[in-house]
């Protein structure tokens, strides 16, 4: 990385965080920063902590200490005069989970809803646009995802790639600065996840700021510009792939990588 | 002899010649199915939704409230809204306090109801995927819309067949508010059988217009909810 881009303010920054569950300590001390357009991949074993990290990421889990800063802005606190942070109020914390799109394992697309009526609920409902504004945007970004001919289709009637193409569809129309991806492909027949892999892959060329936590260590190695290696909550090793897949200084990483390969 | 007074018995032609009385009595339980059933409704989406609460003392209320409606028969619950509530009222704000008949049926049904109708309400809302909820969370938007327009939009359709045949058993259940004088089918019927002292196919009428009035109305809405699942969730 050239020095004009590592002086770039960061579009996410990770400071010190930690979540518990109960006595749980589920991520320890977390810290990290991430520069616009860059694609992030995490890795690591079932169970360590790659979820939780991304749902805090968005306040969907609160994190028991440290701050997530979104462009600078921290989420679920407020800066106060003094300097001092205190709880935020829910319309703020909506409003800057507005800016980070999330794609779920299991698709979460609501079944009452055609596949264009999904794209556009948050447009309407959050960000308030008329009707024909948002349907102009989500069919612009259901055609991105190839399913502009499925658009009347509800959620039952489309494959699980399909589904997760929609979901993609749904997060992207909101016009987020971060997208999140947890497994895109987990829940999907091997024969379904190269279409949805395509799809992230067309959206990471295009300058797209991406987290994704995968366990597909292909489209971690070639599509990525950075992988961050987690285990039992903490970053055990983050670099360029050539560095974390060619010669990861963590025996961990090594031995995690050993085991997933074939 | 014996088959002779059968078929006078059985006339049904005597409901015929009675039917404007009879259909204004009908209408009386339409009425108050109606207006008990948006009233059992509403409170039912309140009430279900406060026992999923986080707070604690909201889900002890709203249970509290679950239990004393559901275990309480309707006839007594009726009496008591008819006849004590009026007297509780004017105790407490000073004041001369009187319940219509009409009034007190739409209250005393539309509450005992909400007790069932709670409960199932909570299942439809719980049967709900949390993903879906957190979907919504994600992408920016607050917890009453989350509601409006992801959870209770599917849970409704969800408690379709449930909700159902708890507003059959509420329209079944107007039948008995003759007893507080309201001028239902029942009342009707019994005005005429001091007259005409003719109980068979008098009470037989009314028997049979209930099996057709709620027949016809569940055949209507499967129909109606036939449409909804062809349209392509299930
Ligand atoms: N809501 C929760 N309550 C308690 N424990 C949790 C919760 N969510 C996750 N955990 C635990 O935290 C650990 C990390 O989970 P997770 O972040 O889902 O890991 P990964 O995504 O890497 O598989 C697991 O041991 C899991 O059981
Ligand atoms: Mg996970």
């Amino acid at each position: 990385m050239n020095n004009a881009v590592a002086e770039q303010k960061p579009i996410l920054e990770c400071r010190d965080l930690r979540k518990a569950f109960g006595a749980f300590e589920v991520l320890r001390s977390i810290s990290f920063e991430m520069q616009a357009g860059v694609v992030l991949s995490v890795i690591g074993a079932s169970g360590s902590g790659k979820s939780t990290l991304l749902r805090c990421l968005n306040y969907l889990e609160q994190p028991s200490s440290g701050v997530v800063f979104l462009d600078g802005e921290p989420i679920g606190l407020r800066r106060q005069a003094d300097g001092g942070l205190k709880p935020d109020s829910p319309a703020n914390i909506a409003r800057m989970r507005a800016q980070i799109g999330m794609v779920f394992q299991q698709f979460n697309l609501w079944p009452h809803m055609s596949a264009l009526e999904n794209v556009i609920e948050a447009p309407r409902q959050v960000k308030g646009l008329k009707r024909a504004e948002a349907i102009e945007i989500g069919r612009h970004y259901l055609g991105k995802v190839n399913l502009l001919d499925k658009a009347d289709a509800y959620p039952a009637r489309l494959s699980g790639g399909q589904q997760q193409r929609v979901a993609i569809a749904r997060a992207l129309a909101m016009q987020p600065k971060v997208m999140l991806f947890d497994e895109a492909t987990s829940a999907l027949d091997p024969e379904l996840t190269g279409e949805v892999l395509d799809v992230m892959r067309a959206l990471a060329e295009e300058g797209t700021t991406m987290v994704v936590v995968t366990h597909e260590m292909r489209f971690a190695r070639d599509v990525s510009d950075r992988v961050m290696f987690l285990h039992q909550g903490v970053i055990e090793e983050d670099g360029a792939p050539a560095q974390v897949f060619g010669n990861p200084a963590s025996e961990r990483c090594r031995a995690f990588l050993s085991s997933v390969a074939h | 002899m014996f088959s002779e007074t059968l078929r006078q018995s059985l006339d049904l032609s005597i409901f015929w010649e009675y039917r404007q009385t009879l259909l204004v009595g009908l209408l009386q339980n339409v009425y108050i199915f109606f207006a008990s059933a948006a009233l059992a409704m509403a409170l039912a989406v309140v009430v279900g939704l406060a026992r999923l609460s986080k707070r604690f003392w909201v889900r002890g209320l709203s249970t509290f409230y679950v239990e004393l409606f559901r275990n309480t028969p309707e006839f007594v619950l009726l009496i008591w809204v008819y006849y004590v509530l009026p007297i509780l009222l004017s105790r407490l704000l000073a004041t001369q306090f009187n319940l219509s008949p009409f009034l007190a049926a739409v209250l005393g049904l539309g509450v005992a109801y909400s007790g069932f109708m709670s409960e199932t309400v909570r299942a439809g809302i719980q049967a709900i995927p949390k993903g879906h909820r957190e979907a919504g969370t994600a992408l920016g938007m607050r917890d009453g819309a989350i509601l409006r327009r992801i959870v209770l939009p599917q849970a409704l359709r969800r408690m379709l067949p449930e909700m159902l045949s708890q507003l059959v058993s509420l329209f079944k259940a107007t039948s008995i508010v003759s007893l507080i004088a309201v001028p239902d089918i029942m009342y009707q019927v019994s005005m005429v059988n001091v007259e005409q002292m003719r109980p068979l196919p008098l009470y037989t009428g009314a028997a049979l217009l209930f099996c057709l009035v709620i027949i016809s109305a569940t055949q209507m809405i499967q129909i109606l909810s036939e449409r909804w699942r062809r349209r392509g969730w299930a």
